[in-house]
């Protein structure tokens, strides 16, 4: 009697396991789907703007030495800002990365690139792009860009909420 | 004396049903916990491949584009240049993509989706936030329609990754014509 409920304790854990592994297979399925989906947009919402920026700089600094600018205030935006741009990952860096390199404060690159931006504008005499408008809108709720900025910066532990917004 | 020649049959037939629903409680448990854990551990993963791999270069372009596209646009009304009207038509065009319109298809997606509808007649969710986004925009697009009328019917379809492509040569021919020299990278 002893042995047979032990081996039933067994069987139980077998099925169960036998579900898991199944189970494991296919979430990592669905894991892979909805992060590639999230992912692509984040990365294409956050390097539009920063591809912007970069045209528009290229752009300028042609126009500027057209004109014989080379040395004005602009043109020393535009070096200042492509070189920031250049800074800011294109690969959604691992936590190790973001813990090792003091460089790695995203956010904060964010906010110089978008400020200089601003600069860069008033030093032209043209008006900003709504991407710098809506990031100054973005500064009254401080909260959830924090809890975004971990969405793609440290989010080697994803929760599955953070991960769905 | 039925009652006991009857009993072994039942009572097998009893077990065997008992033995059947314990094993699939078992299973089936098994395999939900197994479902999430095995998404929470792939989610990272997708998430970056996607950012890295699709989100970020187009992303990069697209915006590339708009940028010079903008300044072009500055640039000639400033020196009132014939080539200003092309400028405008190219930038409002390149304004009006959606990453939806130039997405590549997700086929694994797509595949896995087909699945799940065919073995039980299910359609798999998609991540809120990307569906309240395909929401707002249909929205747009029927807003669009209803103030536009139908004069312009043909303009009611969505740009493809084929006319950005056009508007990219566009764009090209317009900075060389506007004797400008940008590195496109």
């Amino acid at each position: 009697m002893d042995f047979d409920l032990e081996s039933l304790v067994h069987v139980e854990q077998d099925f169960y396991d036998a579900g898991y592994t199944d189970g494991y297979e296919h979430g990592r399925i669905h894991g892979l789907i909805e992060g590639r989906a999230l992912g692509r947009e984040k990365g294409f919402e956050m390097w539009e703007e920063l591809g912007f920026y970069e045209g528009l700089c290229k752009t300028w600094r042609s126009v500027l030495e057209m004109q014989g600018k080379q040395d004005s205030r602009a043109t020393h935006h535009i070096t200042h800002l492509l070189d920031l741009i250049s800074k800011f990952p294109s690969v959604n860096p691992s936590q190790e990365d973001a813990e090792t390199n003091a460089n790695m404060d995203i956010s904060r690159l964010l906010r110089l690139i978008r400020s200089r931006y601003k600069a860069l504008c008033a030093s032209l005499g043209i008006v900003p792009s709504l991407r710098a408008t809506d990031a100054e809108g973005g500064s009254d709720e401080d909260a959830p860009t924090t809890t975004r900025k971990s969405v793609w910066k440290v989010n080697a532990a994803p929760k599955a909420e953070d991960m769905s917004f | 004396m039925d009652d006991i020649w009857d009993d072994e049959p039942v009572q097998n037939a009893q077990s065997h049903a008992e033995w059947t629903k314990m094993s699939s409680d078992f299973t089936n448990t098994g395999y939900r916990e197994g479902i999430t854990a095995g998404k929470e551990g792939a989610l990272q993963e997708g998430f970056d491949a996607g950012f890295a791999q699709i989100g970020v270069p187009l992303g990069r372009e697209l915006g590339n584009m708009r940028g010079i596209a903008s300044v072009l646009v500055a640039f000639l009304s400033q020196s009132g240049s014939p080539l200003l009207d092309e400028a405008r038509t190219i930038s409002t065009a390149l304004n009006s993509v959606r990453f939806a319109d130039i997405a590549p298809r997700d086929l694994e997606a797509e595949e896995h989706a087909r699945q799940h509808l065919e073995t039980e007649g299910e359609e798999v969710d998609v991540p809120e936030e990307i569906d309240d986004k395909r929401k707002m925009e249909g929205l747009e697009d029927m807003l669009n329609k209803l103030s536009s009328g139908a004069l312009n019917p043909a303009d009611h379809s969505r740009p493809t990754m084929a006319d950005v492509t056009k508007l990219k040569t566009r764009l090209e021919n317009l900075v060389l014509e506007s004797g400008l020299n940008i590195n496109w990278s």
